[in-house]
């Protein structure tokens, strides 16, 4: 099979995501009084409403709806004043009415969009795009059709296979628990072009949604899942191709690899002059391959119609616009503002805002830094501190980037708050290394020190004696003293092998214990040698 | 013993104020009573007694500690509900084998209501299988017999409701009406039949057949009795969206009569064909009584309603069939034994399950609401809908309520109609009702000139003015002395 960077290059992809969110910060399920909770006993969050039986009718949940108009105004829809729910019917054992309450063809966010800016390895996927290709980086904008809101259906556990699945089960359990949970499903416009855009898509929704409180956004729990639309034509085509659905890319790389994988395996097919069947197919991420669910010989018949149960709804002015007011800075207002604040570069402050646990913890450094350095009070935002904080800032945010963001990483799920980095260390290890005291190398060690003995860095260099040495006069009798113990390599370098700075910086590293200035060295080195 | 189930509820209510009888008396005669006469008449499905002894108990202990005033308006009173009503201690079972041996989980709010009010609970009243009939005939557990005559239909398909008040089996019983199912046996058996508005009292626990459509209502010997139901049972409910919170004493009015009232009349009922002479006779006698007690005539137009027939037939069945989709044999119900994977297992139970209208109901409904059909069908049967809603608001701007035929014939001989299309016209003047929204009751207006059987004639009331149409039926109803308990079963004085 072709790689993605060569199928592109002939083929456009085109690409739409369905992204369902549960909103599981609310109390209680969409259409009754149940409590939400994850991983309770097998159905002991029921009641006749959720159970579907005989004679039960739903009431809708309206924190669910405000939670919805939340996430439509965060994506920039339309709201609609009067929208309705519909049922959908179908027969599974995990949807106890047989039928799912859902929306018609108005639902309550309409016509939205959202705005990606692609950098770095990201943006090399647009092998079709100039300004990706020179500049490495291009701004995108997708469509969002709809935000609808929906109930979830039951959990099936399949018993007596091996894995789970049903093939091979003897019997299925029902957990009726996650029966009529509140679920947005977000529609796309098939606007993206590589599979990079689609994960970046999901990573800054996920980011607002969380920014929001409307869920938890587990990608693990499935509380999020996104589904992907595929189709390819050939470049320069305006026809679409016949899209197949991707299920079960149940991570931002399993999304990503799945929908790679499904291109290529469509522009195989083409190649080998197939033929693409509108189809559902199944991410395998341990075989790295998609499977074939079901064919889609015809569309669905869900014999849609009006819930008789419910009168349409009709959100006032007074109701959105209250609801606008509950809007929190969302992560572009937050990117824009970090970037005019502390002058950070574009690819830093998007970064940053990635997530909000480390943009929070970038304005407790802010804070901490300004309270350190003298400023009035402890309010964030306060001009002073603001300005006292802005030489830090940079350096912050290349530690919060890096060295945060790669230990959060590896630690999964670990909450930044329960570590022994806290703000008031993070802005003193940056001094240490703004003020030349440590080196960019001890900086690493001090930070792994700090969550490994939860110790101040302070003490941390004082404990290993990693006071950088910045004495130019101690630091040229080093550099003389090695010039003078290798004279054939002085030679060689004056000569022109300049790549021998990198072993004189080392030797004198070495003498004096990795603790001399590397930039004072660099200088003197260049200046003797030169 | 006297058999107070025969006696009206002011009747009961001031015996017991009295301490004439006790409430377990009452239980007792009408415990009695129903062992002897529904071996015949088959309207209860079960006779809740230990249910209906609890209840008298606690009336009995509330009379003496001088507290019987605090008890509601239906304390004492012998009651029965529908069986697609859920109550708690009882099976419902909708008539239907899917739901032989379903027992309620919770109960419905108007059940809750009614044993609030006071009501004493004698069980639970045979019907149509999910509703679905005018004759009680689709009822897996038989059909109930007309008191009046027992080789005939009590109508359908509140028709156990119906008979159980004629046989003075119960002196109320609750009944829902999603086409006519209140009305229609109510006429074929002589007996008060009250459809209130839609919203009026809440749908929560009743099983659904037409959800836009269905509503819960009583069925009595008098109007007043009617009325003083229909308090006991009314309310916002928190459970049903559509209920509506209506703070209105239904008995207030009973007393006003129709002196300067306009009442409304639709010559296009008056000349529809199949609307038998007796019938047509009894309406006009009706309006000759109202024009004595002083109310003016005025002929009004309902220029959609001869469409009202096919938009219930779209509408009905595409909400049943979806309502209907729950009894998978999954979780509760009929499960036939002989299956192998989930589809077989749906397959083999709902098809022996679901009687043969149910099932002709739920390929209707499954039909047009397929992909292509429901724009043809579903869509303009809603514009339909908003027409007639429409016609019925005009309408009422002229008059306060209209009088109009509620049956074409009186109840016929059972077997006697087999074609479905001929049964469903048993509904022709009740649908547009339910389609519209509207109040509407049947009043008991003695025999039929030429078949000797119970008649009754429909008052019809703006949505939510349901009090006005209880005026003109009381006013009307002190035109007539005719019995409200077939003659084998009655005994003593009505409302003595």
């Amino acid at each position: 099979m072709k790689t993605l960077h060569e199928v592109l290059k002939d083929w456009e992809a085109v690409i739409g995501l369905e992204v369902h969110t549960e909103l599981t910060t609310l109390n209680t399920k969409m259409f009754c009084g149940c409590k939400l909770e994850f991983g309770a006993a097998p159905n002991t969050h029921t009641c006749p409403v959720c159970l579907g039986l005989p004679g039960s009718l739903p009431v809708p949940n309206k924190a669910a709806i405000e939670s919805i108009v939340l996430a439509g105004l965060a994506t920039n829809c339309e709201i609609e004043k009067e929208s309705m729910f519909y049922r959908k019917n179908y027969t599974y054992p995990d949807i106890s009415s047989n039928f799912q309450i859902t929306q018609g063809p108005v639902a309550f966010c309409m016509r939205g969009w959202m705005d990606l800016e692609v950098d770095g390895v990201a943006a090399k996927e647009r092998v079709d795009l100039a300004e990706a290709r020179e500049q490495g980086s291009y701004t995108t904008r997708i469509g969002i059709t709809r935000i609808h809101m929906e109930e979830d259906a039951g959990k099936l556990n399949h018993v007596g296979s091996t894995d789970g699945r049903i093939a091979g089960a003897t019997h299925s359990l029902v957990d009726y628990n996650r029966c009529s949970t509140p679920l947005i499903e977000l529609v796309t416009e098939p606007d993206f072009r590589t599979p990079e855009e689609a994960r970046l898509f999901m990573q800054k929704l996920r980011q607002i949604y969380l920014s929001l409180g409307i869920s938890d956004c587990s990608m693990e729990e499935g509380s999020l899942r996104c589904d992907g639309n595929i189709s390819l034509r050939r470049r320069g085509e305006s026809r679409l191709g016949t899209k197949t659905e991707l299920k079960n890319m149940n991570s931002f790389k399993n999304l990503h690899d799945g929908l790679v994988y499904e291109i290529c395996r469509q522009a195989e097919v083409l190649e080998e002059g197939g033929i693409i069947y509108q189809e559902t197919r199944h991410w395998d991420p341990t075989a790295r391959h998609t499977i074939m669910m079901r064919l889609k010989e015809t569309a669905d018949d869900y014999r849609y119609f009006p819930e008789p149960n419910l009168t349409p709804f009709v959100l006032s002015d007074a109701f959105i616009e209250g609801i606008r007011t509950r809007l929190p800075e969302l992560p572009d207002e937050k990117a824009k503002r970090f970037g005019t604040d502390f002058e950070l570069s574009a690819y830093d402050v998007r970064h940053l805002v990635e997530h909000r646990s480390t943009s929070n913890f970038f304005e407790a450094c802010i804070e901490a830094a300004g309270a350190g350095a003298g400023g009035a009070g402890a309010g964030t935002g306060d001009v002073g501190n603001v300005a006292s904080a802005k030489p830090l800032a940079k350096p912050l945010a290349n530690l919060i980037i890096n060295d945060v963001a790669g230990y959060l990483n590896a630690n999964d799920g670990i909450d930044l708050a329960d570590t022994a980095l806290t703000p008031a260390r993070a802005v003193e290890l940056v001094r240490l290394l703004v003020n030349e005291t440590i080196s960019s190398k001890q900086a690493k060690e001090v930070f792994a020190a700090i969550l490994e003995e939860d110790k101040d860095p302070q003490v941390i260099v004082n404990e290993r004696g990693m006071e950088q040495v910045s004495d130019t006069g101690a630091i040229e009798a080093i550099v003389e003293a090695v010039l003078a113990q290798n004279p054939d390599k002085v030679a060689q370098y004056r000569d022109g092998k300049t790549g021998l700075m990198g072993f004189f910086v080392g030797q004198c590293m070495k003498a004096m214990g990795g603790q001399g200035n590397p930039k004072i060295i660099n200088e003197l080195l260049a200046k003797k040698l030169g | 013993m006297t058999n107070f189930a025969a006696w009206s509820v002011r009747a009961i209510q001031d015996g017991l104020a009295a301490k004439d009888f006790s409430a377990k008396e009452i239980a007792a005669s009408s415990l009695e009573n129903i062992a002897q006469t529904d071996k015949e008449i088959h309207a209860f499905l079960e006779v809740s007694e230990n249910l209906a002894y609890e209840q008298a108990e606690k009336i009995d202990a509330a009379i003496s500690e001088g507290k019987f005033a605090e008890c509601g308006f239906l304390a004492g009173v012998p009651l029965a509900f529908k069986d697609n009503m859920n109550q708690v201690g009882t099976k419902t079972t909708c008539s239907s084998k899917m739901l032989a041996n379903y027992q309620s989980a919770y109960s419905a709010t108007c059940v809750e209501k009614a044993l609030g009010a006071g009501a004493i609970p004698l069980g639970k009243l045979n019907m149509d299988e999910f509703a679905f009939g005018s004759s009680t005939e689709t009822s897996f557990f038989g059909p109930t017999k007309n008191p009046w005559d027992t080789s005939r239909v009590p109508g359908g398909s509140s028709g156990g409701s119906a008979a159980a008040v004629a046989s003075a089996q119960a002196c109320v019983t609750l009944g829902s009406d999603t086409g006519g199912s209140i009305r229609q046996p109510a006429s074929f058996c002589g007996v008060v039949g009250l459809k209130p508005s839609y919203g009026v009292v809440s749908r929560y626990g009743v099983v659904g057949f037409g959800s836009s459509l269905d509503q819960v209502g009583p069925l009595t010997k008098t109007v007043e009795d009617a009325a003083l139901a229909l308090n006991a049972i009314s309310g916002f409910d928190a459970r049903d969206c559509m209920s509506k919170d209506i703070q209105t004493d239904f008995t207030k009015n009973l007393d006003a009569g129709v002196s300067g009232m306009k009442i409304g009349i639709v010559p296009a009922f008056m000349e529809a064909p199949g609307l038998e002479r007796e019938m047509k006779a009894k309406v006009l006698e009706a309006a000759s009584n109202l024009e004595k007690l002083g109310a003016t005539l005025v002929e009004i137009d309902l220029p959609h309603a001869q469409a009202a027939m096919s938009a219930y037939y779209v509408l009905g069945p595409c909400e049943a069939f979806s309502n209907l989709a729950r009894f998978d044999a999954i979780r509760y119900g009929y499960c036939d034994p002989n299956h192998g994977d989930l589809g077989s297992q749906y397959e083999a139970s709902r098809g022996k399950g679901f009687g043969m209208e149910t099932c002709r109901r739920i390929m209707l409904g499954s039909y047009l609401l397929s992909a292509g059909v429901y724009d043809t069908y579903y869509y303009p049967a809603q514009q339909v809908r908003t027409l007639i809603t429409s016609d019925y608001a005009q309408a009422f701007e002229k008059v306060s309520c209209i009088l109009a035929p509620v049956t074409p014939t009186t109840a016929f001989r059972f077997g006697a109609i087999s074609d479905p299309m001929q049964m469903y016209l048993s509904d022709m003047f009740t649908v547009s009702v339910n389609i519209a929204g509207n109040g509407a009751l049947s009043l008991p207006v003695g025999l039929g000139a030429d078949s000797n059987l119970p008649t009754g004639v429909q008052l019809i009331s703006a949505q939510f003015k349901d009090e006005n149409m209880l005026q003109v039926a009381a006013a009307l109803e002190s035109c007539y002395d005719v019995l409200r308990i077939a003659p084998p079963f009655a005994e003593g004085k009505v409302g003595a």
